[in-house]
């Protein structure tokens, strides 16, 4: 069976005068899909979200919900859900009424709106807060609620606008697991934007990279990962960063010479056209310390622990990142072997910027 | 040490300004209560002997001041509901759009401000004479008035929903509602104390009149108190306690609405200004 798709841009294009927010959008959304649309803040991924709202219009393309094209569709007839990244919480009703507010606005009956507030409250475990005022609630509270109202609906999709963004580090990484198991238990379309690359890869089906506009790429998670399209892609998704180092195809084809204290080389699992300048892609976990003669030679600036990994930054410039798990000897102004998996190099085209 | 010497001269100065601007209304209280020969002995006495307050009673018949009040407070009630349902409007569209053309009817609306009332008056009356606006002189003062007093509304209440943030709007708009309905349902709601305090600051502004009223309402029976005080002053006035009592009764209820109100009118005034 083929997947049915819930959403649908093609050529989506967002012109603010003469800024050009979106170019040329072209995405399509699986019902019961969760994709994360992530980028650096300014990339378009909120404009693509409220585009997908209907907040804002689309200055050219095709945009369909469900078959349906919705280019012209006020908000309100679109029938998806947003959480805001504010919560937007109505201040001046309680929770039950905050909840119950889509409901109401479409006549159901008293009763069944009930019924409704008390059985989202009970899925977000608001039950005890239904009198409560936005203002009474805590962050997570308040965020419980703005899910509780998108929930009730039971829209065609669920928009969410960074929504973890005002919460503390350890209860966004609760919220992160809640919002997903959510997601699987309703069976729902989810379209989430982060700015947050790790939000998005613990929590998609499906990521899209956007920048100044643009779909970078978009795939698995891990797909994006392990085969960034370009150099952008490749910096963006990993945590810490993937190191980028300038680097010379080496005669036989098979080795990249770097430029890195005194162009040492690293081996590379398939051959390239001899003496093509390029960019080496190495990422800081797939480095490892090794006493080999073939190993990298170079001096350590900054060692940090966190007790489980240890970061070790060089004094090489370009600066690389190593990550090791566990406790390192290593200090600073140590000279240290750096070996690294011919099969994890990446190679990037030093012009163009693109995967070779 | 140098400063809380600073503080209490700042202190000490301020209490005797206030006391400048004050006493006026402290006399016109004292002497409203006094009995005609005690208004002009010397010294003066600074609490009456023995309150006279048949003063009030006479003030109120003898003066016709029910009707005077009446066109007051149909004046005033006139002024701010025509600004509130036109300004609040405009207020929300100037909040919410941001452009040079908004801009340059925000400047526009700044500059009707600073036009002062009694040059206005000759081409508006003029204006209102062609309309045949005069023959409804009451009518012809509130469509006067709100022009002058529309531009501060709409910069208060554009204020006030300039700090309701645009995202509930949003919220409601994919929760199922249409922009007008947003709007009455969402951000009038939030708006509710602003608007509340301007249309207030409106009436009172309103109420204390004159010279719209005086220029343009010529029948005594349609004249609002202002331009009825101001027609008992003569070179042969001599009943000064009577008119004082007129005064007092005149803008008692104001002052107290305005005590009693005090704090919203500032915090509704500050709102939305910090953010």
């Amino acid at each position: 069976m083929t997947p049915e798709t819930q959403i649908e841009l093609s050529g989506v294009n967002k012109h603010y005068g003469s800024f050009h927010a979106l170019k040329n959008i072209d995405l399509t959304i699986e019902k019961g899909s969760f994709v994360a649309l992530v980028g650096p803040s300014g990339c378009g991924k909120s404009t693509l979200l409220r585009s997908l709202a209907g907040l804002e219009s689309i200055s050219s393309g095709t945009l369909k919900i469900a078959g349906q094209v919705v280019n012209r569709v006020p908000p309100r007839k679109r029938d998806v859900a947003m959480v805001f990244q504010t919560y937007a919480l109505y201040p001046h009703m309680n929770v039950e009424a905050n909840l119950t507010y889509s409901l109401r606005l479409k006549g159901v009956k008293k009763d069944k709106v009930r019924e409704a507030a008390r059985e989202v409250a009970a899925t977000t475990g608001l039950g005890a807060l239904l009198t409560r005022f936005p203002r009474e609630l805590s962050g997570g509270q308040r965020q419980r609620v703005a899910m509780g109202r998108a929930i009730i609906r039971n829209p065609k999709a669920f928009l969410f606008d960074e929504p973890l963004s005002n919460l503390d580090a350890a209860l966004r990484v609760h919220m992160r697991k809640e919002i997903r198991a959510l997601h699987d238990r309703l069976g729902a379309t989810s379209v989430y934007v982060t700015h947050d690359q790790i939000e998005a890869m613990t929590m998609a089906d499906f990521v899209v990279v956007l920048r100044d506009g643009v779909i970078e790429q978009q795939g698995k998670p891990l797909d994006l990962y392990d085969f960034p399209a370009n150099r952008f892609v490749a910096g963006f998704i990993g945590s810490p960063a993937m190191n980028f180092v300038p680097a010379t195809v080496g005669g036989d084809g098979r080795s990249l010479v770097v430029d890195i204290v005194g162009g040492q080389r690293i081996g590379l699992s398939r051959s390239l056209e001899p003496g093509r300048k390029v960019i080496a892609g190495l990422r800081p976990e797939h480095l490892a310390l090794s006493a080999s003669d073939a190993a990298l030679r170079v001096p350590v600036g900054i060692v940090e622990s966190t007790g489980f990994t240890t970061y070790i930054s060089t004094a090489t410039d370009p600066e690389l990142t190593v990550v090791e798990t566990g406790r390192s000897s290593v200090k600073a102004r140590d000279v240290i072997g750096l070996s690294i998996d011919a099969g994890k190099v990446h190679v990037f085209d030093s012009l163009t910027d693109a995967r070779l | 040490m140098s400063t809380t010497w600073g503080q209490r001269l700042l202190l000490v100065a301020a209490l005797i300004l206030a006391a400048l601007y004050l006493f006026p209304l402290y006399w016109m209280y004292v002497t409203s209560l006094k009995a005609g020969s005690e208004m002009y002995a010397t010294p003066p006495a600074f609490l009456p002997a023995s309150p006279q307050w048949q003063n009030y009673i006479d003030a109120w018949n003898v003066r016709g001041m029910g009707g005077f009040m009446w066109n007051s407070v149909v004046i005033a009630l006139g002024t701010m509901s025509l600004t509130a349902v036109l300004g609040t409007g405009c207020a929300y569209v100037l909040a919410r759009y941001r452009n040079v053309w908004v801009d340059v009817g925000l400047f526009l609306i700044l500059m009707l401000q600073v036009l002062p009332g009694s040059l206005m008056i000759t081409p508006l009356f003029v204006g209102f004479s062609q309309f045949g606006l005069l023959s409804f002189p009451r009518f012809a003062v509130v469509l006067a008035v709100t022009a002058k007093a529309m531009p501060f509304y709409v910069v208060l209440v554009r204020a006030t929903f300039m700090s309701v943030p645009s995202e509930l709007e949003e919220a409601a708009l994919v929760d199922g509602n249409s922009r007008v309905g947003a709007f009455l349902n969402i951000v009038l709601p939030l708006a509710r104390n602003g608007i509340l305090v301007s249309a207030i600051l409106i009436f009172m502004q309103a109420f204390g009149e004159f010279v719209y009223a005086k220029s343009i309402i010529t029948d005594k029976a349609l004249q609002p108190a202002t331009v009825g005080l101001n027609s008992f002053l003569g070179p042969n006035t001599n009943d000064w306690n009577k008119i004082m009592a007129y005064a007092t009764i005149y803008v008692t209820p104001i002052l107290a609405a305005f005590v009693l109100l005090q704090r919203r009118i500032v915090s509704g005034l500050t709102s939305g200004a910090l953010k």
